[in-house]
């Protein structure tokens, strides 16, 4: 009961038949070696974190970096505003009209022109006077008459007659 | 037996576990579900809100507020980024005199009144310095912060700075404590100025923006810039000599009006008193606006031209026509007199003009039908707003011919009865120097749509013809007898070199109570120069005078000196021509 086929078989092919008779062969189990898929996987967990983390860290320092530049750049915006608003402030005309005064200036007097055309002097020059200054300031506020009031007189009883 | 129903009963029990186990977490994971429902489902908006509030800011980014101009692009009004300066008592209390005193050194406060600030019991909030530049508010809070104190911290507080102060204040306005537009053009163009505040919202941690969080930002919208059409050294000059005519008169006040005769333009409109910008709670109440544009009086004698030109026009006299003028005249129940006394004058038109004479005019207007003078009157723009573009422009007052007596028609020839402002009567006295069209005036440069929808402005101005070119010039010649030096009444006037022409105007005044005259005059003299080719036109105007001056005296220096400064400013010659010398009487 060796063989099925052994009756009708020449006896050469039983030996090949033999041979070639299928049987269960035990798995081969050629394992990879673990640790390179490991070191991988964690590299580039580790990578992909640190990368997050410095990511993240330089976001965030940006935004430190934003917001300070924004703070200085308002910073700056205000200190040229004011330093306007002193410009603005010095070129008041009340003020420059004051400082020319202390130089002793007055307002200049007529002009005369000169035609091109025909060299004709137009309009009579007149030399600026002192009588042409002009009062800029405004006149010193008077002091109300509540603040000075008549003196009051109080009449006493005569001395003697309160003596009596 | 027992060996075949033991793994039953294992198999049995291990079922029984299943199903406990699956019924446990099937009640577990419901009322996870039910818990997400509530959080995701009822709650989410509140629990948004919640993360919101923690750490969501929301700031508004303020729009700058555009700035007035003059025609140069001088401003007149500007914003400046500023911060207020607050306080918490109750954290201040205990250093409050070292606080003080470092403030006060630092910044224009009170030492006292910061102290009492900084100690007030029962609040966290008081206010130590509004307004401040906030590179000075900053190094404030930054020295006290090093000095250790604390509850002293800065708010943001829009700065409205007018540099040159009370230049031009009457037509700027002012703004108010928070910020908001009060009164002037700030408050008539209120809408143009403001532009639209802007938000910015973020997650916020420690100070700093969350990168990757939430974050969307609306930008402002500025402001647009305003630019008027006076000239701020003008205004400045024309305060002042308008400041000293008043004082030096004794008036009570005045208003000044500088126009560019063919544009319509304003250079200078002043009056007096007047307030600053700045600080327009230290002055009373009435002086905060434009009496130019919104106090009526009675013209007087400068109405006389507008008569005499319309007579002319109307080709009903000339200048050289002769009129007898009697001592006084008697017209229905009134008598009507001369400033001055004189027996009987025989006097030209001209002569009428350069004398002044209320009977001359009188006479010479009894050529005109009510109707006749009433239309060449309206046409002038009087009894109607100017439209500059101030709201609230008072129109004047020029009765209904219908309603007119002899007595109205012989008293408004001469500028008494019919009302006027500063403004509407430069523009008037303008159409004779604009060789008879009249220029609506403007102040805005350019256009620009007012908060009542009303678009005003140099480009929009109207002209309309009054009067012929002709009439025109043969009304200027007979004002050029005014500033004659020994025959006007206004030589004070005259300008070296210059043809100048000019009238004088000594009006009754109405009592405040509306009700007749009170003993009191307006003063005033309109000119322009050079009289053979006009550039400007100013009128000055001084109600009630106490020195007895008259629009010769009081009027006349004040025209002398803005009209020099214009002409010299901006280099306009004399035209080497000639003033006529025409017979002013016969």
């Amino acid at each position: 009961m060796s063989s099925p086929f052994s009756s009708r078989m020449p006896r050469i092919a039983e030996a090949t038949v033999e041979r070639a008779r299928l049987r269960v062969v035990p798995r081969r189990t050629t394992r990879p070696p673990r640790l390179p898929f490991v070191t991988l996987v964690s590299l580039l967990l580790v990578i992909g974190v640190v990368g997050l983390l410095l990511f993240n860290t330089s976001m965030q320092q940006s935004s430190f970096t934003a917001t300070a530049l924004e703070q200085e750049a308002s910073l700056l915006d205000a200190e040229e505003q004011s330093l306007q608003m002193d410009l603005d402030m010095l070129r008041d005309p009340q003020k420059v009209a004051a400082a020319a005064q202390e130089l002793g200036m007055v307002p200049a007097g007529s002009p005369a022109f000169i035609r091109l055309e025909d060299g004709k002097v137009l309009g009579n020059p007149a030399v600026a006077g002192p009588d042409q200054t002009m009062r800029i300031s405004p006149l010193p506020t008077t002091r109300p008459r509540r603040l000075s009031p008549d003196p009051v007189i109080l009449r006493l009883p005569d001395a003697r007659r309160a003596a009596r | 037996m027992r060996s075949r129903s033991r793994p039953n009963s294992l198999r049995g029990t291990s079922l029984v576990r299943l199903r406990v186990a699956l019924v446990l977490i099937a009640m577990v994971v419901s009322v996870f579900g039910a818990r997400l429902f509530q959080l995701q489902g009822v709650d989410a908006r509140a629990y948004a809100a919640k993360a919101e509030a923690a750490g969501v800011v929301t700031l508004t980014l303020p729009a700058t507020r555009g700035a007035i101009t003059d025609r140069t692009g001088t401003p007149l009004a500007e914003s400046v980024d500023g911060l207020m300066i607050v306080a918490d008592p109750t954290k201040t209390r205990e250093d409050a005199s070292a606080i003080a005193k470092l403030l006060a050194a630092r910044l224009e406060v009170d030492y006292f009144e910061v102290l009492e600030r900084l100690r007030k019991r029962h609040t966290q909030f008081q206010y130590v310095a509004r307004r401040v530049p906030s590179t000075k508010a900053r190094a404030v809070v930054e020295a006290i912060d090093t000095s250790g104190y604390k509850g002293i911290d800065v708010r943001r507080d829009p700065v409205r700075d007018y540099p040159a102060k009370d230049v031009a204040a009457n037509i700027l306005g002012f703004m108010g404590e928070e910020g908001q537009a009060m009164d002037g053009f700030e408050l008539l163009f209120d809408d143009i100025l403001a532009g639209r505040d802007g938000t910015a919202t973020y997650e916020q941690g420690g100070g700093n923006r969350i990168p990757l969080g939430d974050n969307s930002v609306v930008s402002p919208e500025s402001g647009d810039d305003l630019r008027l059409t006076i000239d701020r050294d003008v205004q400045w000059y024309t305060q002042r000599v308008l400041r000293q005519a008043v004082q030096a008169s004794r008036g009570e006040s005045g208003a000044a009006v500088v126009m560019d005769t063919h544009t319509g333009e304003l250079l200078a409109l002043a009056d007096h008193p007047t307030f600053d910008a700045n600080n327009p709670v230290s002055s009373p109440k009435e002086d905060l606006g434009a009496r130019s544009l919104f106090d009526v009086y009675e013209p007087g004698s400068v109405e006389k031209v507008l008569t005499a030109s319309s007579l002319i026009d109307a080709g009903l006299v000339t200048p050289g026509t002769r009129i007898s003028i009697p001592n006084q005249l008697r017209r229905q129940d009134r008598v009507i007199n001369d400033y001055w006394e004189h027996s009987r004058l025989r006097l030209t038109l001209t002569g009428v003009i350069a004398k002044s004479s209320n009977i001359g005019t009188v006479l010479a207007a009894d050529e005109f039908t009510p109707r006749g003078l009433h239309r060449y009157l309206s046409s002038f723009g009087l009894g109607q707003p100017t439209r500059i573009g101030f709201a609230g422009e008072a129109p004047g007052l020029l009765p209904p011919w219908e309603i007119w007596q002899q007595i109205n028609q012989d008293t408004i020839a001469f500028g008494q009865g019919v009302s006027v402002t500063a403004v509407q009567m430069a523009a008037a006295i303008n159409a004779i120097a604009n060789r008879g069209v009249y220029v609506a005036p403007s102040l805005v440069k350019g256009s620009a749509t007012t908060a009542d929808g009303d678009t005003v402005g140099s480009d929009v101005a109207t002209t309309r013809r009054v009067l012929s070119r002709r009439a025109a010039r043969q009304t200027t010649r007979m004002m050029e007898a005014v500033t004659d030096l020994e025959e006007g009444t206004a030589p004070a006037a005259a300008i070296e070199g210059y043809r100048v022409a000019g009238k004088t105007g000594t009006a009754q005044r109405v009592g405040a109570d509306g009700m007749g005259y009170d003993g009191t005059f307006t003063v005033s003299f309109a000119g322009f120069a050079p009289a053979d080719d006009p550039r400007f036109l100013v009128y000055v105007v001084v109600h009630d005078p106490r020195n007895g001056g008259g629009g010769g005296t009081v009027g006349g220096p004040a025209f002398h000196k803005i009209m020099t400064y214009l002409l010299r400013k901006y280099a306009v010659p004399p035209t080497g021509a000639n003033a006529p010398d025409d017979p002013l009487e016969w």
